[in-house]
């Protein structure tokens, strides 16, 4: 958990988090100056998403070019808002300020209301979504927190399957095992080699900060049972032959 | 088991004849939620709109909601906490009632707040509407399933409601981890505590819940093991540094175990993580000021007393406070200010007594002793004429303001009497001595609390010792003895309808002493709800047979 919160506090913090008095002021206040930003950006992207959410639903479906250029829009308000979230998940928890709510969640019904949420969008892409879970599996963990998580991956998904997505929910060595799996060609070989907890950090080239495979990870870490927590892996392979986020809970 | 995304989840409930409330400051996401609800199913003339939290009470007053959709942040004036916890307290909202917040984040108060004002859901902005749907159904059918559990909760029937918990345990898997909590809290309620801290350990085994940790924690507090409690709330804390409940627990324990640096350092981690609560931020207070860190006792009570302007739930004991600190800085002037305000706020004669204490206190610090004399005397004569008094606090200012006058025996006598009325509360034996310390009599007080504490434990076994003995009308005139003199005393209003009832179980019953007992009984359950014994003689009063 050090290891984490220096990592997290020094996303805020360039002098790198100290839980001790010795920080220095700027430094502090540059944390929390950025955490109140991020959180006054969401409530603009909020009424963002709102008023697009509005504009979607009054929009003409018939008029396809406009209605998926819209959907691809509030994606994008979406992507925001849930990278926003992430930020501000983070400093919490390197604050010890985030309020941690293991529930326990009907596993099908849980994944079935992401799949909802991003129906739309699966729709205008020609994406084919299957949900493999048993309807009797009841886990626990934070919704708020793994809906993040797996929201993340399903965006991923979105981008690098072909045609094809499966969300797989089942209990493994009494671990909760969710699984994204796609069909398309899967993770290039240095990210597989790389372990999550060691990210390279930001990649500007390749469009890809890492936040969610950190924020993923960070989270996964944060469920806990009887000594053993959770852990997120990457692997190439799996039902669809394609790239897999997986997800393990205690 | 494959399930086609596309399909929206049907809703197996019908909200279009349900009465509907959408409290937000701003027009455009009042806008948005009444379109969103409006897509759920819900029939648009029968959504209500409140822009502000007084707005809202007004509607609540006017009309029965069945949903409420609430901001949690409402601009000046109440918050959507402040308005669902008035809501609650004056009964504006049924049980059936589902009251949804909607935050901008996830805060601490959010997971743990005081759980009889929590709302049934919370959501995220911006509120999706797959998302509002899942959750409306979630809730209602938590609610159904909870429903009966819930109304023979509200009539004091615990040992019903844990039966309903049991029989549906059985069968509905979804709610099997909330109906366990429940029946965990309904045992603590109705005393069964060996019970309750069986099940909890075998709910630990299969799984490390922070909750039941934290409620047997709450079973060695009520048994005194403080050093145990102690231990496994640090345990808790350290683990889930967010989770309040253990926080507050931890705080109760130190305090009773006189360790106010411990508790005061716990209460500031409560306060960071929830800035936003009356209770906590008086409490904080009140550790400072007993560490004599008047700057942080003066922020917090200023805290508190700022945020119960908005709520229901006020005490007048931050502004006490406040005051206290003020005479300590010797400002009187200031503190005069902040009593004044709170008879403001507060217009009922048992506060005005204890304003009036501590106003007298405040002379006294400051060289006034006349004006302190003549506040002891009006006190002293108002004490003859009401009889039973149920705020221990106010008998406490009272006495300190004698003993400073002069009024030395009446401010022992004062005391005697709480020491009776609670000889088994640590906390306030505690208080109890240090207002003979304050009064240069720590020797003395010590031995007469100790004296009044076993004469109190005596007198009220005695009933109880005369009744094994077959002598029950010597029984029942004990106790009624013991009640005169301690009328607050728990213990003595269980015993006194114990041997009532054992009284009537053999003899004729005659109403007077029904009423009697289930007087008596009623009056434990105020001062001290959901006692073990309390549940079990009003089972025992109900079936005597009807008297004659």
């Amino acid at each position: 958990m050090n290891d984490l919160s220096n990592k997290i506090n020094s996303l805020f913090e360039p002098r790198g988090g100290n839980d001790d008095e010795t920080t220095v002021p700027s430094s502090l206040s540059m944390g929390s100056f950025l955490a109140s930003s991020v959180h006054d950006m969401k409530n603009s992207v909020s009424m963002l998403i709102g008023g697009l959410e509005k504009t979607l639903a009054m929009a003409d479906s018939e008029n396809l070019t406009t209605y998926a250029e819209l959907v691809q829009m509030n994606h994008e308000a979406k992507r925001i808002n849930s990278n926003l979230i992430q930020l501000l998940t983070l400093y919490k928890l390197g604050q010890k300020i985030y309020p941690f709510d293991p529930q326990s969640i009907g596993v099908e019904d849980f994944l079935n209301s992401l799949a909802g949420q991003n129906g739309e969008l699966l729709k205008s892409h020609g994406i084919a979504l299957e949900i493999h879970a048993d309807p009797a599996l009841y886990w626990y963990f934070d919704e708020d927190l793994i809906s993040g998580v797996i929201g993340n991956a399903l965006n991923n998904a979105m981008r690098y399957t072909r045609d094809c997505i499966r969300l797989i929910a089942k209990e493994n060595k009494g671990m909760l095992e969710l699984r994204i799996e796609d069909n398309g060609s899967g993770y290039p070989a240095f990210m597989l080699q790389e372990s999550v907890d060691n990210m390279r950090g930001v990649d500007f080239q390749g469009g890809s900060t890492g936040l969610g495979l950190y924020f993923s990870s960070a989270v996964a870490r944060l469920h806990h049972n009887h000594g053993r927590c959770g852990a997120v892996m990457l692997e190439n392979g799996g039902s669809l032959d394609g790239g897999c986020f997986v997800l393990q809970l205690p | 088991m494959i399930t086609d995304p596309l399909k929206p989840i049907e809703p197996e409930m019908d909200i279009s004849d349900k009465m509907v409330l959408i409290i937000d400051d701003y027009q455009a996401m009042r806008s948005v939620f009444r379109d969103i609800l409006r897509s759920c199913g819900a029939d648009v003339r029968k959504i209500s709109m409140a822009a502000s939290g007084s707005e809202a009470i007004a509607s609540l007053n006017k009309s029965q909601f069945d949903i409420v959709l609430c901001d949690f942040n409402l601009g000046p004036g109440k918050n959507g906490q402040q308005v669902l916890e008035e809501a609650k307290f004056k009964g504006l909202v049924g049980l059936d009632c589902i009251w949804i917040m909607v935050t901008a984040e996830k805060t601490a108060d959010a997971v743990t707040g005081a759980a009889e004002y929590q709302p049934d859901a919370y959501l995220l902005k911006p509120v999706a509407e797959a998302v509002l749907n899942s959750r409306l159904l979630k809730v209602w059918k938590k609610k159904q399933a909870f429903m009966d559990i819930y109304q023979a909760m509200k009539q004091l029937n615990y040992p019903k409601a844990i039966n309903l918990c049991d029989e549906r345990l059985t069968k509905d898997k979804a709610n099997a981890a909330e109906l366990l909590r429940t029946k965990c809290d309904l045992l603590f309620a109705s005393g069964e505590l060996d019970r309750a801290k069986e099940l909890l350990e075998k709910i630990l085994i299969e799984r490390d819940l922070p909750w039941a940790k934290a409620s047997l924690a709450k079973i060695l507090i009520k048994n005194k093991k403080y050093d145990v409690a102690r231990l496994l709330l640090e345990e808790t804390v350290a683990v889930n540094p967010s989770f309040l409940e253990a926080h507050d627990l931890l705080v109760e324990t130190l305090q009773a175990m006189s360790d106010f640096d411990g508790a005061n350092s716990v209460l500031e981690r409560a306060v960071k993580l929830s800035p936003n609560s009356v209770a906590r931020q008086k409490s904080l207070g009140e550790v400072s000021l007993k560490m004599g860190n008047l700057e942080e006792a003066e922020r917090a009570f200023k805290k508190s007393v700022a945020l119960g302007e908005n709520s229901v739930l006020k005490t007048e004991g931050a502004y006490i406070g406040l005051a206290k600190v003020y005479s300590e800085n010797d400002n009187a002037d200031e503190a005069f200010k902040v009593l004044g305000q709170l008879n403001k706020s507060f217009d009922t004669k048992a506060i005005r007594l204890k304003v009036l204490a501590v106003e007298g206190m405040v002379y006294h610090k400051c060289g006034n002793e006349e004006k302190a004399k003549l506040i002891a005397e009006e006190l002293s004569q108002s004490l003859s004429k009401d009889h039973v008094d149920h705020d221990s606090e106010k008998s406490l200012e009272m006495a300190r303001l004698f003993m400073a006058t002069g009024h030395t025996e009446k401010a022992v006598a004062l005391l005697q009497r709480e020491v009776k009325n609670s000889p088994e509360n640590i906390v306030l034996l505690n208080e109890i001595n240090e207002v003979f310390v304050a009064a240069e009599m720590a020797e003395e007080g010590a031995k007469l609390v100790e004296t009044s504490r076993q004469e109190a434990m005596e007198m009220m076994n005695l009933g109880v010792l005369l009744v094994s003995k077959g002598q029950y009308k010597e029984a029942i005139d004990a106790m009624r003895n013991a009640r005169e003199v301690m009328p607050t005393n728990v213990r003595v209003l269980l015993n006194l309808a114990y041997v009532l009832i054992a009284y009537l179980q053999k003899n004729e019953t005659t109403s007077g002493l029904i009423r009697e007992a289930r007087d008596s009984l009623l009056a434990a359950n105020a001062r001290s709800p959901g006692e073990a014994r309390f549940v079990r003689l009003m089972d025992a009063l109900n079936k005597l047979p009807p008297p004659i």
